[in-house]
């Protein structure tokens, strides 16, 4: 289970994040590049389609693999209250034969992308992770190398938590006051909610990158 | 500055308390010039003031919670944030200053608290050190003037003060435009919020909803089917695990005989027929696990050692006799594998050395039958120094196939097929059977006798000097009296061999090997181990052993 919110922030407020987050989370960011291949099996070999995503970490000397599926979010009128999205989230590091594997098993390429960016993993009420990312899509089959941004300005802010039944609403509220640290910056909301800019992004982002004026009174 | 943001403090609130305490009265009261008011702008003031007070029990909560949490601050940020106090709060009382000609601390009360302040606060005499830092200043100032008189003294200090003002103004005019630059808020009331207009707004929706749909649906990202076409250069994490071809779809069933595999055979195994046979061969010849005859190994391709068995049991051969493919299907396959071609070319460069010399060889193998077939079935019609003849009369029954270079072998494949098949139903499913147990890689070995061991169904006499020790198998064919060879030339035989080898894998293997790549495998192999396994198996072997 996870607690996921989304938002979007110009790229040219990237950096302005940075070290907002920097000064928040306290820790140094790690570098992302995960080649995301979105797997879906064939209808015929079941009633649900079933969707399976692998991501491949690149940044690592040796690409490691993850198996991760995300099921259905929490519907009622509870799920309704949190501002976070809570849903079902498995994960599990693999072998480089998993794509492998799933092709075998009739899962087919569905669609990729490539997330290029950064990371900051650390712990506030929950252990969470904030990621900054472009989000680039590949022209031709697997060409990771000329991928190109499926929206150029703008990249994606995702902060996600992992959970479980007992604990998701202290991680949905840990998360949650979390996001408004940074409000001045961006709006934070459920997948699939448009947020659209937050106009004091560009004075944050000012004040954040600027050296500061010092006046002497 | 404490002592001045109070008496401004001060001032504002005794004001407003003149203000409420006069409405009840209609006495004449004291207001304030309204000029002065309206310079003094006192509901901005206090917005101004507030919002200031707040921006500094954030930062002053944040440093609480650096403490806390024991976290490193982020230096940087703190002194923008620092700055931007700074400047408000400078603005704030320069809005002041300017009023506060008008007003003068006025104390109603005198009490304990006042009292030992209050001396000093209306004191208009300097105290010792201000006046001693005063007096150094006047005669810093005066240097050169003391002796001039005053006026002219007071003209040069005018000019002084004239140069230092204009100093200042540029200062201030570059001051301001940086300001404006950055959005930095401007000195006449609190900063207004830039709002985004309609367009940008609009803009930036529809990107945020592409990004979204893409990120949580893959909307946008998937590619049609007409555009899935392998890149060429995989990245180096898909390098190995996926073929090059058009398939990440498809997944042949010789995914069981991969897991033999050992490692450093690229995964050429997924994929079309076509390329699975091409690629399996490769991996086949490289695989080392699994096979009975441990010898073999990765480079077993060149140096196999001469297994005098022709691998009979191979599976392979025996499906080659058996599966006779009709012309029809042999040419598609063959096209088909023409097609692929190209897709193998550039599969070959990520392939390590020796598989890219099995995969070379393949390739050729594989052009030739495409070229074969193409133009036409069982004719060859390439020009080759043996002679059209020869080759037609190859054509036509167990007989006198020309090895013809290269092109010819594909001809060969064909033609061996139909030979394998006009052998005895019993030495057939003899064969098949055996061929069952034996592992690959004791096929492969035989791959350049088996070419060789076609080329003496023609009845041509391999000059089998090759270099390659499997070669060396093919000369021991060359007796076989079943095929009824009769010698042909030599010389061209050498020349043949090579190009033999690398062909006669893909067609035979194609020809019988539409449905399954690990058939397309087997046959491949078994193709050229069934001309050795031909029902003289014994006598090969015997040959073969010697």
């Amino acid at each position: 289970m996870e607690c996921v919110v989304q938002g979007i922030i110009e790229t040219q407020h990237v950096e302005a994040l940075e070290i907002l987050l920097q000064g928040i989370c306290g820790v140094h960011r790690d570098r992302l590049r995960v080649h995301e291949i979105c797997l879906k099996n064939n209808p015929n070999l079941g009633n649900v389609a079933s969707e399976v995503r692998l991501l491949c970490d690149l940044e690592q000397p040796e690409p490691t693999w993850t198996v991760k599926h995300l099921g259905g979010a929490m519907r009622g009128a509870g799920a309704e209250q949190i501002s976070v999205l809570v849903r079902s989230m498995v994960e599990s590091k693999v072998s480089k034969n998993a794509l492998r594997l799933f092709n075998a098993l009739g899962y087919k390429l569905d669609h990729e992308l490539l997330r290029v960016g950064f990371a900051f993993h650390f712990q506030r009420g929950a252990q969470i992770t904030v990621t900054v990312s472009s989000v680039n899509k590949m022209l031709k089959l697997h060409a990771t190398d000329e991928a190109v941004p499926v929206t150029p300005g703008i990249q994606l802010v995702e902060v996600t938590a992992p959970a479980s039944s007992e604990n998701y609403t202290e991680v949905a509220s840990a998360v949650s006051s979390f996001c408004e640290y940074l409000a001045p910056l961006l709006h934070l909301s459920k997948p699939g909610v448009s947020t659209g800019v937050v106009p004091t992004a560009a004075a944050a982002a000012v004040s954040l990158m600027s050296d500061g004026g010092g006046t002497t009174l | 500055m404490a002592a001045m943001e109070g008496v401004a403090m001060q001032d504002q609130s005794q004001q407003q308390q003149q203000q409420q305490l006069v409405p009840p009265q209609p006495v004449a009261v004291e207001r304030l010039n309204q000029a002065v008011v309206q310079q003094l702008n006192l509901e901005a003031v206090k917005t101004r003031a507030i919002s200031l007070f707040k921006a500094i029990s954030r930062i002053l909560e944040d440093f609480d919670a650096y403490a806390r949490t024991n976290t490193t601050p982020k230096w940087q940020d703190i002194l923008g944030q620092y700055s931007m106090v700074n400047l408000e709060l400078f603005n704030i009382v320069d809005e002041i200053r300017k009023v506060s000609k008008a007003f003068v601390v006025h104390p109603k009360n005198v009490n304990a608290e006042n009292a030992t302040i209050l001396p000093v606060m209306l004191s208009s005499k300097l105290l010792p050190e201000m006046e001693i830092d005063d007096n150094s200043k006047r005669e810093q100032l005066l240097l050169g003037m003391q002796n001039l008189p005053i006026p002219s003294q007071i003209e040069k200090l005018k000019s002084r003060i004239d140069m230092i003002g204009a100093a200042c103004e540029s200062a201030e005019k570059v001051l301001a435009d940086t300001r404006k630059a950055y959005c930095f808020g401007t000195r006449q009331g609190p900063q207004i919020l830039p709002t985004l207009d309609k367009g940008q707004a609009l803009k930036i929706q529809e990107q945020e909803n592409l990004l979204r749909a893409a990120v949580n649906s893959g909307e946008g990202l998937r590619l049609p089917g007409d555009q899935r076409q392998m890149t060429p250069a995989l990245p180096m994490h898909l390098v190995d695990l996926l073929p090059v071809g058009d398939g990440v779809h498809t997944f042949s069933d010789a995914s069981g005989m991969y897991m033999k595999n050992t490692p450093p055979l690229s995964s050429n195994s997924i994929g079309n027929q076509g390329n699975l046979l091409q690629a399996s061969g490769a991996q086949l010849i490289g695989r080392s696990a699994a096979s009975p005859s441990a010898a073999t190994s990765a480079t077993s391709f060149d140096n196999t050692t001469a297994s005098p068995v022709p691998y009979a049991n191979s599976p392979r051969s025996g499906t080659n006799m058996m599966n006779t493919p009709s012309p029809q299907q042999q040419q598609q396959q063959q096209q088909q594998q023409q097609q692929q071609q190209q897709q193998q070319r550039q599969k070959m460069m990520q392939l390590p050395h020796q598989q890219q010399l099995l995969a070379q060889q393949q390739f050729r193998q594989s052009q030739m039958q495409g070229l074969g077939q193409l133009h036409g079935q069982h004719q060859m019609q390439f020009s080759q120094p043996m002679g059209h003849q020869q080759f037609q009369g190859r054509q036509m029954a167990s007989g006198h196939v020309q090895h013809g270079i290269g092109q010819s072998q594909l001809g060969q494949g064909n033609q061996l097929n139909r030979h394998l098949s006009q052998f005895s139903g019993a030495a057939n499913s003899a064969l098949f059977n055996a061929a069952q147990g034996t592992s690959n890689s004791q096929m492969i070995p035989n791959m350049s006798a088996t070419v060789s061991s076609q080329s003496l169904l023609p009845r041509m006499q391999f000059g089998l000097a090759g270099n390659n020790p499997q070669r060396s198998h093919a000369s021991q064919m060359l007796s076989d009296q079943m095929f009824n060879m009769g010698a042909s030339n030599p010389g061209s035989m050498i020349q043949q061999q090579q190009q033999q080898q690398q062909q006669h894998n893909t067609q035979g293997a194609f020809g019988n090997m539409q449905p399954n790549a690990q058939n397309l495998q087997s046959n491949m192999v078994a193709l050229q181990n069934a001309q050795q396994n031909h029902p003289n198996f014994a006598q090969q072997r015997q040959q073969n052993q010697q």
